[in-house]
């Protein structure tokens, strides 16, 4: 598949689903004529048309990335930090955030933890000590 | 003109405060720095800033003072990758490589530095000028348009995207439209209705602007750099001879050229910087075919695509100061950053907000100054960026990145957001498709439906209303022909290719 044909796709299925979403808008009263459905299902066949366009077979394939595996990794360290901080605390949490993120840009284990510990003693100093911006504190207490 | 004076005067009374000349400084040298580095970029960077802006509670005209020197800054740090290691530390330095590299390697690259440097600031400032003199006759030309009119100029804007952006135009278009219906989502301000929200709370308020930008641009950049093995050359600065007074004057009408060519592009909106390094450094090529030795090291050719894009990154910030409209990504993110401070940027703003509209102004004056200085003798420092490993660059950007959006709100969902927009960003630009439109549409997109809702109320649901001035009817058939263009240009056989960012 190319790679402009599975955005095609994609696109159309937005649309659809913008689309059925605007439709199903209980307006109580209407302020204007216009009212709050017609633009965005304006706009959503705009985008149906970009994506019909796009299903026209044409250009390179699907890029697959080289290092497969990197990306999908990367994203489940992020999803996890998203639901670790808090509890965590904004130390321990950036630590793993950015010890595991050296790790997969290819660091050696040791300087993947040294980048994890500066990184993270740095903003927390820079955050907390300097700028007084809320940061959670979590296990550590600070 | 005495009123442009008195009002450029009161905007240095802002700029020189302190705290603002401390940020502005801030600013460039963060600006320098990001331009360096390859993969991260003004748009980014200022994304980046923006929640600390937010949550350290600086004023609105600091803010865009820090932010805007980020942007400029940015146009002086790309040449010194280029010119070290053939590689444009932003996209629009591509030109530059093609002299910078060779005269690095004759010895001479300390001397393509500084002509560049000099080069950025002489487009720069003329550029800056320029603009203290444009903006309000321009915002005074505004001030008559009905929303009618407004509906057709977002829409020109828009419809630009794909005119210009290079690549694929129903590509870009699609990127467009769907920022505009992530503007959507939240609470209706006309009717009250949720949009969008698929029942969540979060939602209510609608997408944050920052979490946005961070996720497209910071995230999903990362995602794709993690993708490929990047390996980090040594930088030399060469020691052959110094920059000559007779090389400078050599290159000063390539200069004030490039600097016209930089600012008009820069002030239509769509083309961007790229755009104007590109055709003024094959301006000079063809205009000197007979003296120059272009693609072999040429000073001119160094010069004159330095020129061009610092001019072009100053005329950008026109429109979208004077009519609330961004013609670049950067731009856009400016705007988005003023839209959060609940100013808005348009016609009004010079008057109503001097402060903010003219201390940016003035502040541009001192920011150019003290690039030039850090850039001449700190150049070398700059270039040592480059030796830092990626693996610890860019965790610490991702650290970074999630500090700032959780200081912003907050809230982890946010995050999560973030998250799911870096996948989107990534997603995207594997398929080709452009980021820029989607914060574009962003932006515009709600403005664009208030103006839309407000013309109808005004005409009482007739659709002719929007072509109801000889403004609007123009820039209607400007609209049509830059959505016909691309399609045309293509059957034509005519392949443009530009950068993607």
């Amino acid at each position: 598949m190319t790679a402009g044909r599975l955005l095609g796709v994609l696109l159309l299925a937005l649309a659809g689903l913008a689309i059925w979403s605007a439709q199903s808008l209980e307006v109580a009263f209407a302020a204007d004529p216009l009212g709050p459905r017609a633009f965005p299902t304006t706009v959503a066949l705009l985008m149906a048309l970009c994506g019909a366009l796009l299903l026209i077979p044409r250009g390179p394939d699907f890029d697959w990335p080289e290092r497969l595996a990197a990306p999908p990794l990367l994203v489940l360290v992020l999803v996890s930090y998203a639901l670790l901080l808090v509890p965590l605390g904004f130390l321990l949490a950036t630590i793993l955030l950015a010890s595991s993120a050296a790790l997969l840009f290819g660091a050696r284990p040791f300087a993947a933890l040294a980048t994890g510990l500066i990184t993270s003693a740095c903003l927390w100093a820079l955050f907390d000590r300097v700028l007084d911006l809320p940061l959670p504190k979590g296990l550590l207490g600070a | 003109m005495m009123e442009t004076f008195a009002a450029l005067g009161g905007g240095f009374a802002v700029a020189l405060q302190p705290t603002n000349l401390f940020l502005a400084l801030i600013g460039c040298i963060i600006g320098t720095a990001i331009g360096v580095l390859p993969g991260i970029g003004p748009l980014n960077a200022i994304a980046l800033l923006l929640p600390f802006c937010l949550a350290l509670k600086l004023p609105p005209e600091s803010a865009l003072i820090l932010l805007a020197a980020v942007y400029y800054g940015s146009g002086y740090g790309g040449r010194i990758t280029a010119i070290l290691l053939n590689m444009p530390g932003e996209p629009s330095a591509v030109l530059t490589t093609l002299d910078g590299h060779p005269l690095a390697k004759q010895g001479r690259g300390g001397a393509a530095l500084a002509i560049s440097g000099i080069g950025s600031f002489v487009g720069a400032t003329i550029s800056v000028v320029l603009m203290t003199f444009l903006s309000v006759p321009l915002a005074r030309a505004a001030v008559a348009f009905s929303p009618a009119d407004y509906v057709a100029l977002i829409a020109f804007a828009l419809s630009l995207l794909g005119a210009v952006g290079g690549g694929s135009a129903p590509k870009a278009w699609a990127a467009g439209c769907l920022g505009i219906l992530l503007a959507m989502i939240g609470i209706d301000s006309g009717t009250g209705v949720e949009r969008f929200t698929a029942g969540s709370m979060e939602l209510l308020g609608g997408l944050d602007f920052t979490v946005l930008a961070i996720g497209l641009f910071a995230i999903g950049e990362i995602l794709l750099l993690i993708e490929t093995r990047i390996r980090a050359e040594a930088a030399k600065l060469g020691q052959g001879q110094r920059l000559t007074l007779a090389e400078i004057i050599f290159c000063v009408p390539a200069m004030f050229r490039a600097t016209g060519i930089g600012f008009v592009i820069g002030v239509l909106p769509g083309a961007g910087a790229s755009v104007a390094s590109a055709l003024s450094y094959t301006a000079e090529k063809r205009l000197n075919e007979s003296n120059g030795k272009f693609g072999q090291g040429d000073m001119r050719g160094v010069a004159a695509p330095e020129t061009a894009d610092n001019a072009a990154q100053i005329g950008n910030l026109v429109p979208m100061l004077s009519l609330g409209i961004p013609g670049s990504g950067t731009t856009a993110v400016l705007l988005g950053a003023l839209l959060m401070y609940n100013i808005t940027p348009g016609p009004l703003l010079f008057e109503q907000r001097p402060d903010v509209a003219w201390g940016l102004i003035a502040s541009m004056y001192i920011g150019n100054c003290m690039l030039l200085l850090l850039n001449l003798p700190l150049v070398g420092i700059f270039a040592r960026l480059l030796t830092v490993p990626v693996w610890v660059l860019y965790p610490g950007v991702l650290a970074l990145s999630f500090a700032g959006v959780y200081a912003a709100s907050n809230s982890a969902f946010d995050l999560l957001l973030a998250v799911a927009f870096g996948v989107m960003g990534w997603a995207f630009r594997k398929l080709g498709v452009p980021l820029v439109p989607i914060i574009l549409g962003f932006v515009l997109g709600r403005m664009l439906e208030d103006n839309l809702r407000r013309a109808m109320s005004l005409s009482d649901g007739d659709v002719m209303a929007l072509l109801g001035s000889p403004v609007s009817i123009v820039l209607w058939v400007m609209t049509l022909a830059a959505l016909l263009w691309p399609l045309l240009a293509r059957r034509r056989g005519v392949e443009a290719r530009a950068p993607g960012v």
